[in-house]
């Protein structure tokens, strides 16, 4: 009886967490992969027709899917190196002792609570073709919204803005629990900042990096805000990501079937990318 | 300008005291009966105001018992909000919803038919003008009443006008190239649009003798992409290439919008509706705009329908009381506070009274006569997106104006079927 209850404890404690992931997570993901088998009617009581996987093949026949596909591929492959790197970069720097370090933290913390909204919409400005202050300033007349790669490019840039403070503090917070002695004894041996960083630092904090590596991808395949407020997918489908391509079949043209399964295909390739990510990074070090 | 103020307040207090006498069937209850009313009425001139402090108060006083929870959305965000409330079941009593609107939610059958559930239906209909009314009209049945109404003119910085050497707006097609050259010249663009949807592009193709599809809406091939809409679009590409008109119609980030454009002196003018009286005068107090007729072509000057139409949701919990308020709304006092807003009144007997609110409703009465409607149909925002990227296609260069058409028709026939 007494070893019951104690196998029986740990759900119990699960029990709250994993009904909350079910209510939020599991059943939108069921739901949306049944929607995205209909031509769905939005209005509850009302017969759908089930088109079975013609959804998915449509998706897969359509250029602007392939295009928003290769958007958000290309913002996902230029924000999570870089948000890596240059928040790895701030958090050694915060990590030595250096004056006004904890306004630095904070500086650099400050555009992970900025509004996305605010943001994305100063971006716009920032960059708008006539009369925009980038423009202004660098003597330029570049169009940088109304082309697809240089705007892709801004809205990558506004998201390694807004994201290297949060990765910054995480890893922050990872090489403070590296022991100290270990560098100061590679000090004494003679190694330098940068030796002392790969050879200690890094091994020490890499489950960190690759947790950091994983949020980050799928926070990149996730991009929606920034693309809707600043081009909406615009000129011409050229700016499309998968969300923004989404939300316009599903809530401008009332086609939730199509719009629930390009949704359901995004979770399929997060969640591939994700146990990926995990099996590569898993093997232990010096095998890879 | 205090003149026509007084004679404005003079027109209201007069419109006002009419409605109150003939505000009829009271409801008469001891509880409080609360309504929903979703709108996009715009905060960056006084309409939201007029709501909220003037309209909302005077019916509240006048209907004891019915109170009024309005929910101002961005027009941008409306359609959506509506989707979204659609699927949850969650749709406020009523909502004033853009005519292009009306049939796609006539057609989820979310709407409660007037003609039906209004015993005084009959009456309303006989006050408004035809045009905004037969935008409610849908398989049979009218889904709603006209709010407001308004039309696309050409509107202009006078001021701008002259400094590009010109005494008066051009009146026709070959008077917008040549006038537009000469703008350019001075450093000015002429004519600025903001995109190419049917709204912006469309009073082009009208005035030119083109068409979108045939007369019963069935069928796009041959009409849009006929000689006459190809030519219409052509005159617009050519502007565009000859560098005579901002790039901003092809992507809204290439440059400042119409209003800072024309506020920045950078764009002499742009087609909009009665609104943009308000909002400047709000806003730009010091730009004084003037309006004249959109400039004609084979086809006459002729503008695109746009409004609003008030309707009531089966959802709704509250009829009675809901209709209460839409008849109030219609009435003299509301429709006359909301044209003082740039809100251009729908009963027909306003046009003896319009002109003297703001002398610029003239123009706009004048051009709403000749106005055309956008196809009636439940897929308008998949044919409106068709609008949007090939004509951008034709004004980017990527395609030429007639394929371009030829695959929007093409495309908007799919809808049509």
């Amino acid at each position: 009886m007494h070893k019951r209850k104690e196998q029986l404890a740990p759900y119990l404690f699960l029990a709250p967490g994993f009904l909350l992931f079910t209510l939020v997570m599991l059943y939108p993901i069921v739901r949306a992969f049944q929607i995205s088998l209909y031509q769905w009617a939005i209005v509850p009581g009302t017969a759908s027709k089930y088109l079975g996987l013609h959804n998915y093949l449509r998706a897969l026949h359509d250029p602007i899917f392939w295009r928003g596909l290769e958007n958000t591929g290309f913002y996902m492959a230029v924000t999570v190196p870089a948000q890596i790197v240059l928040g790895m970069l701030v958090a050694v720097l915060l990590d030595g002792k250096m004056p006004a370090r904890a306004a630095y933290r904070t500086l650099y913390y400050l555009p992970v609570v900025t509004s996305w909204v605010v943001a994305s919409l100063l971006f716009r400005y920032l960059f708008i073709g006539q009369g925009g202050l980038v423009n202004s300033v660098l003597h330029t007349n570049l169009n940088w919204l109304g082309q697809r790669w240089t705007a892709m490019l801004v809205i990558s840039i506004l998201g390694i803005w807004k994201g290297i403070g949060w990765s910054m503090v995480i890893f922050l917070a990872a090489l403070q629990g590296v022991p100290r002695e270990l560098h100061e004894a590679a000090a004494v041996d003679g190694a330098g900042a940068w030796r002392r960083f790969r050879a200690i630092s890094l091994p020490a904090i890499k489950p960190v990096v690759v947790f950091v590596a994983i949020l980050l991808v799928i926070g990149g395949f996730n991009v929606f805000i920034s693309v809707f407020l600043i081009t909406n997918g615009g000129p011409l489908d050229e700016t499309q990501v998968l969300l923004t391509y989404m939300y316009r079949q599903a809530f401008s043209f009332l086609d939730f079937g199509y719009g629930s399964a390009i949704s359901f295909m995004l979770t399929l390739i997060v969640f591939t990318l994700s146990l990926v990510q995990l099996r590569v990074f898993r093997r232990p070090a010096g095998t890879a | 300008m205090h003149h026509r103020n007084s004679i404005a307040l003079f027109v209201i207090a007069a419109l006002a005291a009419a409605t109150a006498a003939t505000a009829s069937a009271r409801v008469e209850t001891t509880h409080t009966t609360t309504i929903t009313f979703w709108d996009a009425y715009s905060s960056d001139g006084p309409e939201v105001q007029k709501l909220e402090k003037v309209i909302i108060p005077g019916f509240e006083k006048t209907h004891p018992g019915i109170q009024v929870k309005d929910v101002t959305i961005p027009y941008d965000s409306l359609h959506q909000k509506l989707v979204t409330a659609v699927a949850g079941g969650q749709l406020p009593d009523l909502v004033r919803s853009d005519i292009i609107w009306v049939p796609e939610l006539a057609n989820l059958g979310v709407l409660q038919p007037l003609d039906k559930a209004m015993p005084d239906f009959g009456k309303w209909k006989a006050r408004v003008f035809p045009g905004p009314l037969a935008t409610n009209y849908w398989k049979g049945h009218y889904y709603g009443l006209p709010l407001d109404t308004n039309t696309r003119i050409y509107v202009y910085n006078p001021a701008a006008l002259e400094a590009i050497g010109a005494s008066s707006p051009p009146k026709t097609f070959a008077q917008l190239s040549s006038m537009s050259a000469q703008a350019k010249a001075k450093g000015y663009y002429l004519y600025a649009e903001s995109g190419t949807s049917c709204w912006n592009v469309c009073p082009w193709i009208w005035s030119n003798g083109g068409a979108i599809t045939n007369k019963t809406y069935t069928k796009a091939t041959g009409y849009l992409n006929g000689p006459k809409s190809v030519a219409a679009v052509q005159m617009l590409v050519n502007l565009y290439k000859a560098g005579q008109m901002p790039s901003i119609v092809v992507d809204s980030n290439a440059g400042v919008g119409t209003y800072d454009g024309i506020n920045q002196d950078k764009y002499v003018s742009m087609l909009d509706g009665p609104w943009s009286f308000a909002i400047f005068g709000a806003a730009f107090p010091k730009v004084h705009l003037a309006g004249s007729q959109i400039p004609a072509g084979p086809g006459g000057s002729k503008s695109v329908v746009g409004g609003e139409d008030i309707v009531l949701t089966k959802a709704s919990k509250n009829k009675a009381a809901a209709l209460q308020f839409l008849r109030f709304m219609l009435g003299y006092g509301s429709q006359a506070q909301m044209a003082l807003a740039g809100q251009m009144p729908v009963l027909k007997t306003s046009a003896k009274w319009l002109t003297r609110v703001h002398p610029y409703y003239s123009t706009y009465l004048k051009q709403i006569g000749t106005a055309q409607p956008r196809t009636p149909t439940p897929k308008w925002p998949q044919i409106d997106q068709v609008f949007v990227t090939q004509i951008a296609k034709a004004f980017q260069g990527s395609e030429t104006v007639g394929q371009a058409l030829t695959e929007a028709a093409h495309q908007i026939d799919g809808f049509l079927k």
